[in-house]
């Protein structure tokens, strides 16, 4: 099966953030767009949206790792472009080794 | 989102690796994203099934009104761990993390196999530290409140704190950010819901979990203080009254280790997760 491209990627992270848990957010949502700063999210949140996105690709992703890369690179705030890439990587390379 | 049913209440959990179990614990006010953001879950599931979940009223799990104690949290504890099926774990709890795993060693001891404490304090050893007011974590979250024109009060009392900050305004909101910095406002947003709960006092009634009952522990311990601890006294009295205990001190740390002093947190884990398993 063919990988999802970095835009649908993005279009399916936008799809879910539009009415999160409880958070409807009406702004647009694009690859600048930071998950805390400007989605509202708390950190619970983010866990549920990973868990979302593992649902909708039917596979786990090491998020904790992501999640601590960002942590360690002092980044407070997670852009929606560095989440989609990382899911596109993972994604990638989970196919190639299919 | 995986959610399970537990006699009514529904609990948030994840589950990641393979091998004998691990079970992380979080602390009081946080949520089992502690253990997502500093990358413990996946690096101890390279050698263990790793369950991390959400305390009643703390995260996607529900907030029931009261039984917020450690004696009752220990057995939600063992209620996840009957209904997920796991076998004997090691547990790791950061804080009342810690506290509730200690009290599901009395009273489930066959559930668990050795235990992994991240700087806890013990409502039952409260004689052991008459200044919990002057902790620096709680003196620094009080006096941003104050500047915020908040008053918290002279006391440590998360049943105050919990409800000064339900009835804080957005202006106010903003002042506190201002001083402790963004992420603090993520924090503060999950305390309202526990203003309507008796969590506030109940986190700190020892609950039958005395300085004689902690005595009584028989699986091995390791306790993990951090290095600008509050809680001294408390770690003297685990190092010298416990059966089968190992003191280590996480450097840089104040009480949040997990996030503080990521890196030496998840390899003192692994670490002793590790020699914990082979040994037993």
């Amino acid at each position: 099966m063919m990988s999802p491209t970095r835009e649908r990627i993005l279009d399916d992270v936008r799809n879910l953030l539009r009415d999160f848990n409880g958070k409807e957010y009406s702004g647009d949502i694009g690859t600048e767009t930071l998950l805390f700063g400007d989605i509202g999210l708390v950190s619970i949140d983010a866990v549920i949206l990973a868990e979302a996105l593992e649902q909708l690709y039917e596979r786990q992703f090491p998020f904790s790792m992501f999640l601590a890369e960002i942590g360690r690179e002092g980044l407070g705030d997670i852009r929606l472009g560095r989440l989609v890439a990382f899911l596109h990587d993972q994604i990638t390379v989970g196919s190639s080794k299919d | 989102m995986p959610m399970i049913d537990l006699k009514g209440l529904r609990f948030h959990y994840q589950q990641r690796g393979r091998g004998p179990d691990v079970i992380l614990i979080h602390a009081v006010t946080s949520n089992l994203s502690v253990w997502l953001f500093g990358s413990l879950m996946d690096v101890l599931a390279g050698d263990f099934r790793v369950t991390a979940y959400d305390l009643r009223g703390h995260g996607a799990s529900d907030a029931p009104v009261s039984n917020y104690t450690s004696a009752d949290m220990a057995d939600d504890l063992q209620k996840l761990h009957s209904a997920l099926k796991l076998g004997p774990a090691l547990l790791v709890g950061h804080s009342f993390g810690g506290v509730i795993a200690m009290h599901a060693a009395l009273l489930h001891a066959d559930m668990v196999r050795g235990i992994i404490l991240s700087d806890p304090f013990f409502p039952g050893l409260a004689h052991l530290e008459p200044n919990l007011a002057d902790m620096a974590n709680w003196r620094v979250v009080r006096d941003a409140l104050v500047e915020a024109g908040a008053n918290l009060g002279r006391g440590l009392d998360f049943a105050r704190l919990f409800e000064v900050v339900a009835a804080l305004s957005p202006q106010q909101k903003e002042r506190f950010s201002q001083k402790m910095g963004e992420p603090s406002l993520r924090w503060l947003s999950q305390l309202p819901r526990l203003a309507s709960t008796s969590c506030g006092r109940d986190v700190f009634a020892p609950a039958g979990l005395t300085a004689e009952q902690l005595r009584q522990v028989r699986q091995p311990v390791v306790a993990l203080y951090d290095e600008h601890t509050s809680f001294q006294a408390t770690r003297e009295f685990l190092a010298t009254n416990l059966k089968n205990v190992c003191v280590e001190i996480v450097p840089g740390a104040q009480h949040v280790a997990p996030l503080q002093n990521t890196d030496a947190f998840v390899h003192l884990v692994q670490k002793h997760c590790r020699a914990l398993n082979e040994a037993l």
